[in-house]
């Protein structure tokens, strides 16, 4: 059987990453570019330096690496491998206690008193007690996972909220067990809830690492990097590192995106 | 009634409570082999919370729901459900939400594509396999609902309203549908509405229920050759004696 099933989904679906919005991009570059220039030739300080000083810097890290011999790719490597452990954790974490609280609100509200605080205590706050129990890469994947676990727990838990009671039913009338009920309605319906937590959760990470960084207790990563270049008054190699954690961060939320539209495909086109 | 609750395929004896609310009071219905059975009832009568007892996944507070001699339970007798609501799962094609009630009863992957190609053509929506619940109208999703129903070759076949939310040209086209289906298929059908024509037009038996507590009122064999006419005297004679059987209870009009 021949089955005929035309594309009806809406062009905007389809082209989210089309050509189109590439080259809308591209212009934007180039425009923020511009007006980057025009400022710094207005102001005429060494202290706003343009565009293609911050390249020159650029070029200077990845071939020579910095003042004490690190490359920019080690940078760039320790504080993404950092916010990755972190991150793992956050999500390896929080998804399964997100679903145990939506699946038992009882236990979710009679122990909430003791976690919900834990929420509004910034990653940053945990820094002093991070250097005190931790070195090296526990001390900053603690701290993201700190930073990224709640915006995924609670993602999560709220998802769980969502499950319609008659697709539950649906698995229900044709005698599917509660592990069916968990793997193919819960799940699948808490899943674009995880997701979206995740990005958040991986927004968080880098808010994190760079503070984490810059407290110290490595030579390496991209905010060391800048704390050190900050101490040199070094403008533009500064920038490059806040331009990095930008195209770094993006970067990951990007392939989460891409992700997240395959997996999705039926929600995705019904939201936007 | 006790003799045809012997040999029935459904047979129903309880009283049902909601917290202090009294639901249903000594509800005694039995349904035969490969029936046909309409329920009807007033508004907030409990039809659906009936067809949940009859599926097995809400228990009685007192007395029993059989099915075959045993206690209903989704795990041990196949049963098929089409809900009232939207009951297409979103993230699932058609072809997926088809063949879920054959997946939950790990049938062998040919039989289950067997099935739903099969019960696809029956319901019209051959073509439609790849389409997901967003991209489909209504009366599709609800197509679809009905498609996975009778996927499964369940004996019995539960219908809650299944077409209110449906306009008038499409839900007389699903219920002729649904006749040719039950009258190739053969399996006992219970059907809940609220609406009297679609009662009489369906129904080897009409069952009017009243409000809570919840009684049977009226139980009516529905002898009119098939296809039925709803502009015939004879229909029309019956709906009328039904509607006054419904208003008796109601002192009032329903609708």
């Amino acid at each position: 059987m021949a089955s005929v099933t035309p594309d009806i989904r809406p062009a905007r679906a389809r082209s989210l990453g089309g050509l189109r919005s590439v080259a809308n991009n591209a212009v934007t570059i180039v425009v923020f570019l511009g007006a980057w220039q025009v400022a710094a030739m207005l102001v005429n300080s060494p202290f706003f330096p343009p565009p293609h000083r911050i390249v020159d810097a650029f070029v200077r890290l990845a071939r020579n690496g910095d003042t004490m011999g690190n490359t920019l790719w080690q940078h760039c490597w320790a504080s993404l491998y950092r916010v990755l452990v972190g991150f793992a954790a956050g999500v390896v974490l929080g998804v399964p206690l997100g679903l145990l609280m939506g699946l038992m609100p009882r236990l979710y509200a009679s122990t909430r008193s003791v976690l919900e605080p834990f929420r509004f205590i910034p990653p940053i706050a945990w820094i002093p007690l991070a250097i005190i129990f931790f070195s090296g890469l526990t001390r900053f994947a603690f701290l993201i996972f700190i930073g990224s676990f709640f915006p995924v727990f609670t993602a999560t838990l709220v998802g769980v909220a969502r499950v319609e009671p008659i697709h539950r039913k649906v698995a229900l009338v044709y005698g599917a067990r509660k592990r069916y009920v968990l793997t193919h309605i819960v799940l699948p319906t808490v899943m674009p809830d995880i997701m979206g937590g995740m990005r958040v959760g991986l927004g968080a990470a880098w808010l994190t690492i760079v503070a984490a960084e810059l407290s110290g207790g490595t030579s390496v990563g991209l905010g060391r990097m800048m704390v050190n270049y900050a101490e040199l008054l070094a403008i533009p190699e500064i920038v490059v590192g806040m331009i990095l954690i930008g195209a770094l961060g993006f970067a990951m939320n990007e392939i989460l995106l891409v992700v997240e539209r395959r997996l999705f495909r039926w929600r995705w086109q019904v939201t936007l | 009634m006790t003799a045809a609750a012997a040999g029935a395929k459904v047979r129903v004896d309880i009283s049902h409570r909601y917290g202090e609310l009294l639901v249903y009071e000594k509800l005694d219905l039995a349904v035969r082999e490969n029936e046909f059975v309409c329920i009807c009832g007033p508004s907030g009568c409990g039809k659906t919370t009936l067809l949940d007892l009859f599926a097995g996944i809400m228990k009685p507070s007192t007395g029993e729901v059989l099915i075959d001699g045993t206690p209903a339970d989704p795990k041990k007798h196949n049963i098929s459900f089409v809900f009232q609501e939207a009951s297409m799962l979103p993230w699932l094609n058609v072809r997926d939400n088809v063949a879920t009630g054959l997946r939950i009863k790990k049938r062998p992957g040919a039989e289950v594509a067997r099935k739903v190609e099969e019960t696809l053509a029956l319901v019209g929506l051959t073509g439609f396999e790849g389409y997901y619940a967003h991209q489909l109208s209504g009366g599709m999703k609800q197509r679809v609902a009905i498609a996975r129903a009778f996927a499964t070759d369940a004996d019995l076949i539960l219908m809650d309203e299944p077409f209110v939310s449906l306009d008038q040209p499409t839900r007389e086209k699903m219920q002729r549908e649904v006749l040719d289906i039950w009258a190739r298929r053969r399996r006992t059908v219970v059907f809940v509405t609220h609406n009297l024509e679609e009662a009489v037009f369906l129904g080897d038996r009409v069952v009017i229920l009243s409000g809570k507590p919840t009684r049977i009122v009226a139980d009516l064999e529905v002898n009119l050759p098939r296809p039925r006419d709803p502009v015939s005297e004879e229909f029309t004679r019956l709906r009328a004696h039904c509607a006054q059987m419904l208003h008796a209870i109601h002192g009032g009009p329903d609708e």
